[in-house]
């Protein structure tokens, strides 16, 4: 099926160009990793549900970084899709001067001719539906943001204990929630169940809370940016094993992993230059869990060189 | 009983026969040169307003009712108004870039509102030239097939196109493009600023020669055409240059209603006023109707071949630092490219008609 | 130019867009791109041409508004219906059978 034809109407109707009605003149900036982030044109409603969405991570418009424009789209715009059962994915369609963005019940742009900049066209006006809408948009913002700065947002585990933290990496239902709940009953801090970022650190690497949680991890607060010690690949097993991984597979695991910008041709070579500095930096290793481990317990085990 | 009388009669007693509607500034292209004021923030038209706008317009004698933008399919009532359109019995005409005008949107487009005239923009004659102005790949190869589509559904459409340093080179293959396709081809040979002053469109102006090469060719062609059917072009009536504010006028997609498409100079707001008591009572509206008389005696003074400008007032508004009677330079020169282009012309050896 | 009966009922095809200027109307008729002018008189029959009532009920309908003698009048409206049908801008309402 062609670009859009699952979540449009009219799919060549979408959007050439970062324009339309707004929902209002109301904007507010979202303190995330490569932000800030000004999110403009949104209606009163909207405001107030980001707020409650992101706490303390929402403040009122400054400069930002990187724009997010809203616009209205119309409820007919978009296909009704029976959400019971099935796995969200976004519709994506890059290109070298942008990437055009469907999904459920909103469209979206990047553009970055003249520095990255995003729009978002959606129907939803209030509520969950609205704050889900903006975070899609923001999600796939934020990964191309981060790759921009010599980062990733990777689809992992975040789990982070009083000096360092470790990135659990592994497709849906490789046991990152799992993984994730057995570290908070060992007292460990979660950053993020299902999407974290990483930035280039002074030594290594950081590792970057994101807002954009699966079931667990703080969905606001301050953000937490703890030096990365380790990445596991999960693997499921009847007993505990932990091998090291090589930085090459490693890295493979690490382009799965990281979301939207690894569908883009156009940035194959940035997004490997960034993940092989990560794999080089930080040591890897294949991480296989019985359920019930004291999984917590078994990272910080884990020795702080590969050798 | 003639329609040049009817139409003079439009012009001094300000009554609006043709209109033009901009539904939306959303557009699924991205036309480098488009002159959309991007920026302009207002509340949006509700469908109903627009229903009163139309019953307004009909009862002023209103006959004709383009819809445009942006890209005015993108507007989410677009089949709604267009249908109530033409049910209050205009002739519906369509300013759309093509680019969706296929399958289900074409034939209920031609369904609903039956509309009398669908524009649509070709850029150039090549894909890597049309998709270089509307910045979308592949567009020229949609439009083309969009057009075969359109034409075996009956509709008719008329190409727009503008001359610009990029497709200046390509004007008769652009011509022989709609003649190909049956359709006519209109080349306006100027590029103008943004809606907002923003003049930035114009880095891709014509050339002076690219502009004479098109002068040519459309004398040319209308030579090829033969005397021209009396009621085609109609004489300008007298006493007004233009019916900027009393044949017509425009309204953009938050209520601000203009004197023409051109002349961005707000007479009133739809949400604060009918439209019967802008057209009747705005003072703005009756200065520019004022100014537009006031042009015609200014070029009175430039002598016969005044016509030759092709001056808007509209246009001068936004380009000489708001002044509706400064011709400015590109009229100029128009003009002056049109009387080399005529005397070439004239002096061409007449050849006897052989029957 | 077939005549046209007075028990007839006829309407303006869905093609046909006009608007009064001055007691005129001006006409469009969108399949052909055609434009025209008609007087008073033409301009009233297409306002009644509503595909209900016949011409005899136009005439009546018009025998008020005009200061003819009724049979001109009827004479009048009879060979306008004529010529406009021949130009298109009137058509057999359907079900109509004259």
């Amino acid at each position: 099926m062609s670009f859009g034809g699952q979540f449009l109407r009219f799919p060549d109707l979408f959007p050439g160009r970062p324009a339309g009605e707004p929902w209002g003149d109301r904007a507010v900036t979202l303190d995330v990793a490569g932000g800030p982030y000004l999110v403009a044109g949104i209606s009163a409603v909207q405001e107030a549900g980001l707020r409650e969405r992101f706490g303390s991570l929402c403040r009122g418009a400054v400069d930002a970084a990187v724009l997010l424009r809203v616009f209205r789209a119309p409820a007919g715009d978009f296909r009704e899709i029976d959400t019971r059962g099935w796995e969200y994915t976004l519709d994506l369609d890059p290109s070298p001067h942008g990437l055009r963005v469907a999904g459920l019940r909103l469209m979206a742009r990047l553009d970055w001719t003249a520095g990255l900049s995003g729009a978002l066209w959606t129907c939803e006006a209030a509520g969950e539906e609205w704050t889900g809408a903006c975070e899609n948009a923001l999600r796939v913002l934020a990964a191309y943001r981060l790759l921009d700065l010599g980062g990733a947002v990777i689809h992992s585990a975040g789990i982070a204990g009083e000096e360092d933290g470790y990135l659990l990496l592994g497709p849906s239902g490789a046991g990152k929630t799992t993984a994730s709940r057995l570290c908070l009953d060992e007292g460990a801090t979660v950053l993020s169940d299902d999407l974290n970022a990483v930035l280039p650190g002074e030594d290594g690497a950081q590792m970057v809370k994101l807002p954009f949680t699966g079931d667990l991890g703080d969905r606001a607060g301050a953000p937490a940016s703890t030096p990365l010690r380790a990445l596991l690949r999960l693997a499921k097993g009847s007993e505990e094993s932990l091998r090291p991984l090589s930085p090459a597979a490693a890295l493979a695991g690490l382009v799965a992993a990281a979301p939207f910008v690894n569908r883009d041709p156009g940035r194959r070579e940035a997004l490997l230059d960034v993940l092989e500095r990560l794999a080089a930096a930080v040591p890897a290793w294949e991480l296989t869990f019985p359920l019930g481990a004291r999984l917590w317990s078994i990272l910080r085990s884990i020795p702080a060189t590969r050798r | 009983m003639s329609l040049a009388r009817l139409m003079a009669a439009a012009w001094e007693r300000n009554l609006p026969v043709s209109v033009l509607i901009e539904l939306t500034y959303r557009c699924n292209l991205d036309c480098f040169f488009c002159y959309n004021d991007l920026a302009l923030r207002g509340e949006p038209l509700r469908r109903e307003q627009y229903f009163q706008l139309f019953q307004e317009l009909a009862d002023l004698g209103a006959l004709h009712l383009t819809l445009s933008g942006g890209e005015p399919l993108a507007h989410p009532d677009f089949l709604a108004l267009g249908t109530r359109a033409r049910e209050l019995g205009f002739a519906v005409r369509v300013k759309s870039n093509g680019h969706a005008l296929r399958g289900e949107l074409a034939r209920r487009l031609r369904d609903e509102v039956d509309p009398f005239l669908i524009e649509t923009s070709l850029h150039g004659a090549t894909a890597a030239t049309h998709d270089r102005q509307t910045r979308v790949p592949g567009s020229f190869e949609r439009l083309l097939a969009n057009l075969a589509e359109l034409r075996a559904l009956g509709l008719r459409v008329k190409l727009n196109s503008t001359l610009t340093a990029w497709n200046e080179g390509e004007i008769a293959g652009m011509f022989a493009l709609a003649d190909s396709l049956g359709l006519p081809l209109q080349v306006d040979p100027e590029v103008t600023p943004r809606d907002d002053g923003d003049r930035a469109p114009l880095a891709v102006a014509p050339s002076r020669e690219g502009v004479m090469r098109l002068f040519r060719i459309q004398t040319e062609r209308g030579r090829a055409l033969g005397p021209r059917d009396a009621d085609e072009t109609l004489p300008a009536p007298p006493g007004k240059h233009c019916g900027a504010g009393s044949s017509g006028l425009a309204v953009d997609p938050y209520g601000n209603v203009y004197p023409c498409v051109q002349w961005r100079r707000p007479v009133g707001n739809l949400h604060r006023q009918g439209l019967r008591e802008i057209w009747l009572g705005s003072a703005e509206l009756a200065e520019v109707r004022d100014l537009t008389v006031r042009v015609r005696e200014r070029l009175e003074a430039e002598g016969p071949r005044a016509a030759l400008l092709n001056f808007c007032p509209g246009m001068a508004a936004v380009s000489s630092g708001g002044d509706p009677l400064r011709i400015y330079p590109s009229a100029m020169q128009r003009k002056e490219l049109l009387e080399t282009v005529l005397e070439e012309e004239a002096r061409r050896p007449v050849l006897p008609v052989i029957p | 130019m077939s005549a046209i009966r007075p028990a007839a009922v006829l309407r303006r095809p869905s093609d046909v867009r006009y608007r009064r200027i001055e007691g005129e109307a001006v006409v469009l008729r969108q399949s052909t791109a055609e434009v025209l002018v008609l007087n008073e008189v033409g301009a009233a029959v297409l306002d009644l041409a509503d595909g209900r009532r016949s011409v005899e009920e136009w005439i009546e309908a018009l025998a008020d508004r005009f200061e003819t003698d009724r049979e001109t009048l009827a004479r009048d409206v009879l060979e306008f219906a004529a010529e406009l049908a021949a130009a298109g801008l009137l058509e057999p309402a359907p079900g109509d059978e004259t």
